[in-house]
């Protein structure tokens, strides 16, 4: 949720949506914690979303053998977090769109693992979606 | 399953919030729109 810290660009610029599929208290527990999140958190419980936006699931090799996923969890692991059960599809991959004002994909990067694009470069395409409006 | 492209209309999003209120894509054009669909939450 590091695109939260740019929300005053962000609201000069556009809007966000952001879409996940676990259950409410999961989301609340891992994702959002408690944060004021001042955009839509949508849910697709059914991922009918993720199949018509064309993001599909990641291998067990390419989701869990990255380096980076154990190091998060190592992470949390010494933050004093406790481990719980993974949530209902852990190789369902996620992505990141950015469309221009009549609604034309201007920037898409869905992932191919746990990857995530960095927030200068998603403030950069929503820079540009925002100026075709001029 | 196709994927996404640049260039191409969004495909429909119609989906409730963690409140229940739905929300339309098609009702937010306007103004550019970041929409992030998130893997699992861990």
């Amino acid at each position: 949720m590091k695109v939260l810290q740019r929300r005053e660009r962000i609201d000069t610029l556009g809007s966000v949506l952001f879409v996940a599929f676990d259950e409410r208290e999961r989301l609340e527990r891992a994702l959002l914690r408690g944060l004021d999140v001042a955009y839509p958190v949508l849910v697709d419980r059914d991922r009918s979303a993720y199949r018509s936006w064309g993001l599909g699931r990641g291998s067990i090799a390419g989701v869990w053998g990255d380096p980076r996923v154990w190091l998060l969890y190592t992470r949390k692991l010494l933050g004093g977090e406790r481990l719980r059960r993974p949530g209902r599809d852990t190789l369902q991959l996620g992505g990141d769109f950015v469309l221009d004002p009549q609604g034309i994909v201007t920037y898409a990067r869905p992932q191919q693992r746990d990857d995530r694009p960095p927030v200068a470069e998603l403030l950069r395409a929503l820079e540009r979606a925002a100026r075709t409006a001029d | 399953m196709s994927a996404t492209k640049v260039g191409e209309p969004a495909p429909p999003l119609d989906l409730p919030d963690l409140s229940g209120t739905r929300h339309r894509l098609a009702d937010l054009r306007g103004r550019a729109m970041l929409i992030v669909f998130f893997r699992h939450a861990g």
